[in-house]
């Protein structure tokens, strides 16, 4: 299969970059790591009249801390997001889920800002930057903007990105002293898509939560991060029992699609087994009360 | 032919293809340069079924870079339809044009054909042409398919049935009422499809000067597809050469001469151009070949302790929307060899084949492959029901060695096998006892451990008096050639079709060990009809036995040849004191054996620049050519034993170990058996658990991506031990029985046994492919 | 139809190359730089047949633009064996019967190359995993994965020695 006829532009600064998507608006698609664009455009479901590639921008990529937060440009491989010692150090849940994203190869390509802007509702980065309450750095032709990746993300591949705009960094909380996390995910067959993930960052005092976050992928339109239903489990025992129940409050929390092949009633069995493990795991070694 | 010490044969080495395979210079179709080659693009239908209104080819064609468009109507001017019509009780003929002019039959089904300098351009033209379409009722279901009122696939196949066949033997009426019990199970495989990774492709390449068509194209069988090359271009035979490169996989997907590639044939004899087409991977996914997708039911009658008295077979077969091959053929297999190694003459069987609106089937590497999950799942039903071990269910059943050969139910003669030895082997590997009992403790700990046995009877190579017998049309012969030349290296053709089996190394072992000479001064030929001798190619398993068996003949021919010539250097009255040992000559004396100072280089010389001193009655040259019909049938077995680990929470399945015990006789090469086996497994893993061509019910195909269409991949499989039982065949030639087919069939049937026996505590058992995590927690749903 | 000219640096040569924007790299190495040895399986990034190396690192070709690597170092399964010395992978894919019908081969090759050079220890699990993104379907991977540690340890010793 080859794509259809399209102009190519590469772009060597931001505001060439801009002027590009401005002039050409929505005839032309921004391609970045190209690990999802190109399929789609290989297969003609995609046929931009005009290609702008972002490979020409280094300063788009790379990752710094920043105090608490780790800011993370846009061109970011997802292998250097997997392998850097700073995220390991500031966000391991990141760095967990990034060297879960397909395959060695399609790491090498992909990137942060390209993955967050295809919004797949089954995809790594966007429940991670969902649950952690990462913030999207817009640059537009009239400035730029940021927003809360939860907002960022509007529904199947859609964001809130205009036609002219791109993402250029995003930057993730780094996570507190103490504070565990786990990344569960499911499929078929390893580098898959997953059916469902979940991740889960998680604090004690003594023996109890004293702070939950729980973030699902691959269960809604965009990644479901569980504020609510979380808090209302922090001061609890954070033992085998109160995991059983938190997995049952969030897998009957979801409203799957029922799918030919992919039923509601499966999507709940998984997430509720996943939420179980990925709580299993980060309560380890949490004093339990006799 | 008893136990003999062969010096190459059952010798592991490394194959001699490796190389180019490497280092990125082999040489597969689409590396064949061709000046000036034009490329097509076939226009398909998007519907299921539907009458071709009209084609508006203008906006196409004059696009810059179109040669011309066409349509059935040209190719129907330019060819002969196919008629697929063997005289055969209960089978329907059918004739396939080129390609259609009225109707399509399935989505994906051809239209027309875009000619352009590059394949780009031909696809953007292709969008370009303007089809109108008046879509008709449309069949995809096997069991709606023979309702009266169900949409009719092919005008010549009245009800869709395309093939219905029976057969009883011995007395089921009378066994089923002594039976303790009659119990009844369901097997439904789903629709696959081959995916070797290189996808079809041709070029042709017309000789006007010559009147003469060469044709690239990678195929199983060269002879065959050039045989039918010709009469449909109204060709003689002697016009045409098939050439078959390197290929990348074909798994059965490769044998028929497919529309498209008469089609590029066609068009470049009549635009006097190179032609060439590349499909690509939604088309290999939709609108190459589809495979399996069968229904079988068994009800077995056994008495209290588990011994088969009777069998009956349901079975049906959905074969798509076209027979590129006779429909019968395959769920015929599958009735024929469904006893497998058990005991049993009272069976009966029912075999219908279906046509619907999908792509038609072609066969795919194990095409009975269901044959031995059917009869393995019937003997773990009736262990489950009458509450017995599987392990005793099977000895009870299984035929020992005093019992062969054996004449089975269908007529078959099973003998040179081995099914109670290879059981046995794997039952040991398995620990058993010791298996059950960290089941149970599993299970008192909240997990689910399982362990499936499946016994296989591979029929791998078809002499002719088998297709003679049972009113097919075909030969099950190989044919080869030798030639030495005057240095003494050897070369040798038979007339397969490689696909990535390692038949230059393998076959120039045969050579080796009949002939006499060191394996690396072989060379083999194979795939250029020029060139090679007129074989039927390769399928099923037969290369090893058919094509290794007929050049180990044909090298005996040469060696004796080459020993007279050599007594007469010697002056020696005859050849009965020597030998020859890696192209040089040995002379016994006693009990010993001495260099005699001669080479095979040296007779070749006198053989062809010396010829009159060559002994009376012996011609100039080393040149020798044989065919070899091989027994009506060879069979090869081997017993699969599986593992696994069942989440039961989200229904995934961990293959935890797979032992296989093999007895296929003489090897070739042992490396090539050894990855043969790994090959067959895991296609069938893959099928038990993730492949599945969907379509809806309007008959659009849902999985035309490798990303919706899945195979199995390394992080699935576990290593799979082997335990080698080989015992050489008495009736073929070097002992060879052949294999590549029984690991798709013992796969099927060890991994769903091992799951039903994991799910044993839920009361509940998965009969129907693919084992998918949302199948498997439908089922416990509720039960856990 | 427009053209565009573009000079592709594949195994230490320049290519001069004429092509639409929409030309594959794929098809750029095979067509224009004549170098066969890259495959086409699915176009779709899935199979990673078409895998070669973009400045050292794995990248299926299918799903880049010719256009888009003009400034980068490219490097196709040609370039491994070195004066018809096959590299300690070849090698051991030969040794152990990692390869069939060989048409995954070089993509496999290629992942590796680069993978064992950052990985040069892995265990078996992550040996399958890594391989999980390119699809054999002859020979049930076994034998790639034991020629990928065989390789691994001889490439350690061979440092080692050094």
């Amino acid at each position: 299969m080859k794509p259809a006829v399209f102009s190519y532009h590469r772009p060597r600064s931001l505001e060439e970059a801009l002027s590009l998507l401005t002039l050409y608006g929505f005839d032309a698609k921004v391609i970045a790591g190209g690990q999802s664009l190109a399929p789609m455009m290989n297969m003609r479901f995609a046929q931009p009249a005009h290609l702008i590639d972002l490979n020409a921008l280094p300063q788009f990529a790379g990752v710094t801390r920043e105090g608490d937060t780790l800011a993370i440009g846009a061109m970011t491989r997802h292998h250097e997001i997997a392998t850097s010692a700073t995220v390991r150090a500031a966000c391991p849940l990141l760095a967990d889920a990034a060297a879960t994203i397909g395959h060695y190869a399609i790491r090498q390509r992909g990137t942060l800002g390209g993955s967050l802007a295809h919004a797949d509702p089954a995809a790594q980065m966007p429940l991670i930057a969902s649950t952690l309450g990462a913030r999207i750095d817009i640059a537009g032709p009239d400035g730029s903007r940021e927003i809360p990746a939860t907002q960022f993300l509007t529904s199947v591949m859609t964001t809130d990105l205009a036609a002219d705009e791109i993402v250029r960094t995003v930057r993730f909380p780094a996570l507190r002293a103490g504070e565990r996390h786990a990344f569960e995910a499911y499929s078929r067959r390893h580098g898959d898509f997953a059916i469902a993930a979940c991740a889960v960052t998680a604090e004690f005092a003594g023996s109890k939560f004293s702070g939950l976050r729980i973030g699902l992928g691959g269960v809604a339109d965009v990644p479901l991060v569980l504020e609510e239903l979380a808090a209302g489990f922090v001061g609890e025992a954070a033992d085998t029992r109160t995991v059983a129940r938190i997995a049952d409050a969030v897998a009957g929390a979801i409203d799957p699609h029922d799918q030919p092949d992919i039923s509601a009633a499966y999507r709940r069995d998984l997430v509720k087994a996943l939420t179980a493990r990925a709580l299993q795991r980060v309560t380890t070694a949490v004093p339990q009360d006799s | 032919m008893s136990e003999q010490a062969f010096r190459y044969l059952n010798k592991a080495v490394p194959r001699t293809e490796d190389y180019r395979l490497l280092t990125g210079y082999g040489r597969y179709l689409d590396d064949i340069e061709i000046a000036g080659a034009l490329h097509v693009c076939f226009v398909r239908s998007p519907h299921a079924h539907a009458r071709i209104v009209s084609v508006d080819t203008t906006g196409a064609v004059a696009m810059p870079g179109v040669v011309t468009v066409v349509t059935g109507r040209e190719l129907a001017q330019w060819t002969t339809p196919m008629r697929v019509a063997p005289p055969i009780e209960g089978l329907v003929p059918v004739e396939i044009a080129t390609m259609p002019i009225e109707t399509v039959r399935f989505q994906g089904d051809l239209v027309a054909c875009v000619v352009a300098t590059d394949r780009y351009v031909a696809e953007d033209a292709a969008e370009q042409v303007i089809v109108e379409f008046a879509p008709l009722p449309v069949v995809t279901d096997m069991w709606q398919a023979l309702d009266a009122d169900a949409a009719q696939v092919d005008p010549m196949v009245p009800g869709n049935l395309v093939s219905h066949q029976t057969y009883s033997h011995g007395d089921q009426q009378s066994a089923n009422r002594r039976a303790f019990r009659v119990i009844e199970s369901t097997f439904h495989q789903q629709r696959q499809t081959h995916v070797p990774i290189e996808t079809r492709g041709c070029a042709a390449l017309w000789d006007a000067g010559r009147d003469h068509l060469t044709f690239h194209v990678g195929t199983q069988v060269p002879h065959p597809l050039r045989t039918q090359l010709a009469a449909r271009l109204k060709l003689s035979e002697s016009q045409v050469t098939v050439i078959s490169p390197d290929v990348g996989g074909s798994f059965g997907q490769k044998i028929a001469l497919y529309r498209e590639e008469l089609t590029v044939a066609a068009l470049a004899r009549h635009l006097k151009r190179p032609v060439r087409w590349r499909e690509d991977r939604l088309e290999n996914l939709t609108a190459a070949a589809n495979s399996r997708e069968d229904f079988c039911r068994t009800r077995a009658a056994v008495d209290e302790h588990g011994t088969l008295l009777a069998l009956d077979l349901e079975m049906r077969e959905d074969f798509g929307a076209y027979c590129f091959f006779p429909a019968n053929y395959l769920a015929r297999v599958v009735a024929m060899v469904l006893s497998g190694p058990y005991r049993l003459q009272d069976y009966a069987f029912d075999v219908k084949v279906v046509l619907s609106h999908k792509c038609g089937n072609a066969p795919m590497r194990a095409p009975m492959s269901i044959t031995s999950w059917v009869m393995e799942g019937t003997m773990d039903a009736i262990a489950r029901e009458l509450a017995l071990d599987p392990v005793e269910v099977r000895r009870r059943n299984l035929l020992t060695p005093e019992e062969l050969p054996y004449r089975t139910a269908t007529g078959e003669l099973l003998t040179d096998i081995t099914p109670s030895r290879t059981f046995e082997a794997v039952v040991t590997a398995l620990e058993y006892r010791a298996f059950r009992e960290r089941q149970q403790a599993a299970r008192a700990a909240g997990r689910y451990l399982g362990l499936g046995l499946c016994n296989v009877v591979e029929p791998t190579t078809y002499g002719s008096r088998f297709y003679k017998a049972a009113g097919i049309p075909g030969s099950g012969h190989e044919a080869s050639w030798i030639r030495i030349e005057p240095s003494g290296v050897v070369n040798a053709s038979v007339g397969l079709g490689p696909s990535g089996q390692g038949y230059e190394s393998a076959m120039a072992n045969a050579v080796a060990e009949g002939l006499g000479v060191a394996p690396s001064s072989v060379r083999i030929h194979l795939g250029h009809t020029d060139i090679a001798p007129y074989g039927m190619g390769s399928r099923g398993a037969r290369s090893g036995t058919a094509g290794g068996g007929a050049l180990y003949l044909c090298a005996l021919d040469a060696r004796r040849k080459v020993l007279a010539i050599a007594a007469a250097c010697l002056e020696l009255p005859d050849d009965d004191s020597l030998r020859m040992i890696d192209a040089r000559i040995e002379r016994r004396s006693g009990d010993e054996w001495t260099d005699a100072g001669l080479t095979l280089g040296d007779v070749a010389r006198r053989a062809y620049l010396d010829p009159t001193s060559l002994p009376e009655g012996l011609t100039p040259g080393l040149e020798f050519h044989l065919t070899y019909d091989p027994p009506p049938m060879t069979y090869s077995n081997s017993a699969h034993a599986c593992e696994i680990e069942v989440d039961v929470a989200t229904g995934a399945i961990r293959i935890e170990r797979y032992v296989i015990a093999e007895d296929c006789g003489t090897l070739l090469n042992p490396t090539v058996v050894e990855g043969q086996q790994h090959g067959a497994v895991a296609m069938g893993l893959s099928g038990a658990l993730f492949e599945h061509m969907r379509y809806d019910e309007t008959g659009q195909n849902v999985t035309g991506s490798l990303a919706d269409y899945l195979i199995v991949t390394s992080a699935e499989l576990p290593n799979f031990e082997i335990i080698p039982l080989h015992t050489p065949s008495r009736a073929t030639a070097a002992g060879i029985k052949g294999m590549a087919e029984g690991g798709v069939m013992g796969a099927l049937g060890a991994l769903t046994n091992a799951l039903n026996d994991a799910l044993a505590p839920f009361g509940v058992v998965a009969d129907r492919h693919p084992l998918t995590p949302m199948m498997l927690r439908d089922l416990l749903r509720n039960k856990l | 139809m427009e053209k565009k000219s573009i000079y592709l640096s594949v195994n230490g040569a320049r290519h001069e190359v004429h092509c639409e924007p929409r030309k594959l790299l794929s098809d750029a190495l095979r067509e224009d730089c004549r170098l066969t040895g890259t495959h086409v399986g699915c176009e779709h990034g899935v199979c990673g047949a078409c895998t070669v190396l973009i400045d050292g690192r794995p990248a299926r070709s299918c799903l880049t633009y010719a256009v888009q690597a003009d400034e980068v170092q490219i490097t196709t399964i040609e370039a491994v064996a070195t004066a018809g010395r096959l590299s300690p992978l070849q090698q051991a894919l030969h040794e152990c019967h990692g390869l069939q019908c060989g048409f995954c081969t070089p993509g496999i090759v290629m992942t590796f190359e680069a993978y064992l050079r950052e990985h040069p220890q892995p265990t078996e699990a992550e040996v399958r995993e890594a391989l999980s993104g390119n699809l054999c379907r002859c020979t049930g991977y076994q034998n790639i994965v034991r020629a990928i540690l065989l390789a691994a340890g001889r490439m350690r010793a061979e440092t080692a020695h050094v």
